[in-house]
């Protein structure tokens, strides 16, 4: 039985359909990411997911427990990273897990044993004591998770936990992440920062307008854009005669597969380094003066940039 | 519990917030003593207008021969100066007192005479219009006298009967009218005079709670615009444990800043909130139980926490100007008093008087029921509107 289940799932607000008929299923133990910029409809899969909003239609099951139904009976087994900071910040980081945790059912020993496990886990034993409000944004972001975790949750759900962090946070928060899975924590993680998702997850579901439009292995969504590699030509503005070079490009590559913007010439192909010679000796017979060249290998930018046409972050 | 949890929460977080302990503590006990000070004169002054000329309507069913020396050799001789006698039939009485043309009146029992002279007590009944509060305490106190003392000289010069006791003054007990608009009091219920520090540490306090109520409420709307509401929705925590654990918060919160104003404004200013400690503490409970019921329905009403500070700040000001909080009551008519006392805080502060006054637990009863009642009803009204709210947003 998978863990999570979800069956065309749709959610309107008003006239605006935020999200558009989702299907996918998490299996246990699964690191599962979803993938799309920003206001593509992820945070709101994840509200209905985690029982929070009703959906206009669809189904979601969390094992045997039906989550439209029994919303309190499967939040018992999921925690969520909001992508908020929900703490008291006058609250110590120790006060914040005892409140959160006592709104789980814990209590007594069994809360302060967890409690003393998260703090381990967060990386925040020694300032256990001192006020959320005192703390870096990454170290909120990790008493932030350490709230969701407390009560062992089968499915942890992270709504974008990295937002606006610095990168040692980031890195601990993803060892976190990493750990919890290892340790037999399904996961879904959602993203616009491809890296995190290309690193954590083994499946990933890609987001846009409120629909899925791809899922599946990093590998599995490489191959269908055809496995191929962006060559980036950074070209110099003055010398640049946009009306020649794309004539040329337009006999070099007559199936179009290359962009022309601003100063920079991008080109999608399988196999960059057969065609790179040509193609620089191309460009700077037309009088136009290169400053560089990358070559950079297929990744979840250039699957979302193949699908969408657009930039993750545009 | 977890509701419990919830409270104990919003108290640690109100009790770490130096600002808001500021406003809740020191500034009532610091506004106490500015306007005690200040207006102690003009309350005075407004004492010494009232107790000027006023007319008393007598009803004289007796037909003895001391109620007429109470009736013209006191009343009318004795104290021309400051009442004008004017006879009146019961029903008479009734009707004018009713129609507030006639503020204070009396009517003397058919036995009066014999009752007196015989030791059984006094048998006279004073109507007033609710919260004459010094014409009535005049007229008592003209009367507590004569059962004292003038009845016993008079009977002795007039008709030579030894009269036993009469040191007792007890007048016949009366229950308030079928109509509201009519008080009947006893009149042996001994009215002391409040001073300005006592009547200012009841309207300052019952109007710092009602803007501890507005704040309280305020930060339940500024959590629901956050994401830690989101969160507790997603928790074990049902939805009315949720709203009960807020309100409770806020009752304690409340209930502990009028412990504090009452006991600060005693030991410091030595304020006397009369002898009845049980009434003071159950008029306390049943006001703040009012006011936060009233709170929570206002609060249903507004979505956002801007919104409802600026609505709580003016709905706070107004209902403290008309609840007697900024000015003195005695300044308003008697009738503008009477409806006020439809607003929590202005039927707190004329309850808290009365029993500055030396009321009893018992005299408060139909004033803490009364605000618990409308409390409830509030508060369930509100709930209503707010599940109903959650219903449409939340699963």
């Amino acid at each position: 039985m998978s863990m999570l289940t979800v069956q065309d799932l749709q959610k309107s607000f008003g006239k605006f359909e935020a999200v558009k008929g989702v299907s996918f299923t998490v299996e246990k133990g699964e690191s599962f990411g979803l993938l799309g910029p920003n206001g593509a409809g992820k945070s709101t899969m994840i509200n209905m997911i985690t029982g929070l909003y009703p959906p206009t239609s669809g189904e979601i099951h969390m094992k045997d427990i039906d989550v439209i139904k029994s919303p309190k009976q499967a939040q018992k087994w999921i925690g969520v990273v909001p992508q908020e900071i929900a703490l008291y910040q006058s609250m110590s980081a120790r006060e914040n897990l005892r409140f959160w945790g006592r709104m789980y059912d814990l209590s007594g020993n069994s809360l302060e044993k967890s409690i003393d496990q998260v703090l381990e886990i967060i990386g925040l034993t020694e300032r256990a004591k001192d006020k959320v409000e005192t703390f870096s944004g990454g170290m909120k972001r990790r008493v932030n998770i350490g709230a969701a975790i407390l009560h062992k949750p089968e499915l942890l759900i992270m709504d974008e936990p990295t937002v606006g962090i610095d990168p040692q946070s980031r890195n601990h928060i993803l060892e976190t992440v990493k750990r919890l899975n290892s340790e037999g924590m399904t996961i879904i993680y959602t993203s616009h920062y491809m890296e995190e998702v290309e690193y954590l997850c083994e499946r990933i579901g890609i987001v846009d307008y409120g629909q899925l439009i791809a899922s599946g292995t990093l590998r599995e969504l490489r191959e269908s854009i055809g496995d191929h590699s962006r060559i980036f030509l950074t070209i110099e503005k003055d010398h640049l005669s946009e009306e020649k070079l794309t004539k040329s490009l337009l006999g070099f590559f007559p199936e179009k597969n290359f962009e022309l913007q601003d100063h920079q010439v991008m080109v999608f192909h399988k196999e960059p380094q057969l065609i790179l010679s040509d193609f620089i000796q191309l460009v700077t017979q037309t009088g136009t003066k290169i400053t560089s060249v990358n070559i950079v290998e297929p990744n979840l930018e250039s699957v979302f940039l193949h699908l969408t046409g657009r930039k993750l972050r545009d | 519990m977890k509701f419990w949890w919830l409270s104990w929460k919003d108290l640690l977080l109100i009790v770490r917030d130096k600002k808001a302990l500021l406003t809740l503590i020191l500034m009532p006990l610091l506004l106490i003593a500015i306007l005690g000070s200040a207006f102690g004169d003009m309350m005075k002054e407004e004492e010494t207008i009232s107790i000027e000329k006023f007319t008393l309507g007598v009803v004289n069913l007796d037909q003895g021969p001391l109620s007429q020396v109470l009736t013209d050799d006191v009343l009318s001789k004795k104290l021309s100066k400051q009442i004008k006698v004017k006879y009146y039939q019961e029903d008479e009485l009734y009707s004018r007192i009713k129609n507030h043309k006639l503020e204070v009146g009396i009517i003397i029992a058919k036995d009066f005479s014999q009752a007196l002279m015989n030791g059984n007590g006094t048998k006279v009944k004073l109507i007033s219009v609710p919260d004459t509060v010094i014409k009535s305490t005049i007229v008592q106190n003209v009367l507590e006298q004569f059962s004292r003392s003038i009845p016993i000289e008079a009977a002795v010069s007039q008709i030579a009967q030894p009269v036993q006791g009469g040191e007792q003054n007890s007048f016949v007990q009366e229950g308030y009218g079928e109509n509201d608009l009519l008080k009947e009091t006893t009149v042996d219920a001994k009215t002391i005079p409040v001073s300005s520090f006592q009547y200012y540490a009841a309207a300052m306090g019952v109007m710092f709670l009602l803007m501890t109520v507005v704040q309280g409420v305020s930060m339940m709307i500024l959590e629901k615009e956050q994401e830690v509401f989101k969160r507790l929705l997603l928790t074990n925590l049902t939805y009315p444990n949720y709203l009960l654990g807020k309100l409770l918060g806020l009752i304690i919160l409340c209930l502990m800043q009028a412990s504090i104003i009452i006991v600060g404004t005693s030991l410091i200013f030595g304020v006397d909130w009369g002898e009845s400690l049980s009434g003071i503490m159950l008029l306390t409970f049943a006001f703040v139980v009012n006011a936060c019921g009233l709170g929570v329905l206002a609060g249903s009403f507004i979505k956002t926490e801007k919104a409802f500070n600026v609505a709580g700040m003016f709905g706070t000001q107004i209902m403290a100007a008309l609840g007697g909080s900024m000015a003195p009551l005695y300044i308003f008519p008697d009738w503008v008093v009477f409806v006020t006392k439809i607003l929590p805080n202005g039927l707190a502060l004329q309850t808290y008087l009365k029993l500055m006054s030396g009321a009893a637990v018992s005299d408060i009863l139909p004033a803490f029921a009364g605000s618990i009642v409308l409390g409830i009803a509030f508060f369930s009204i509100g709930l209503f509107r707010l599940s109903l709210e959650r219903r449409g947003k939340y699963a």
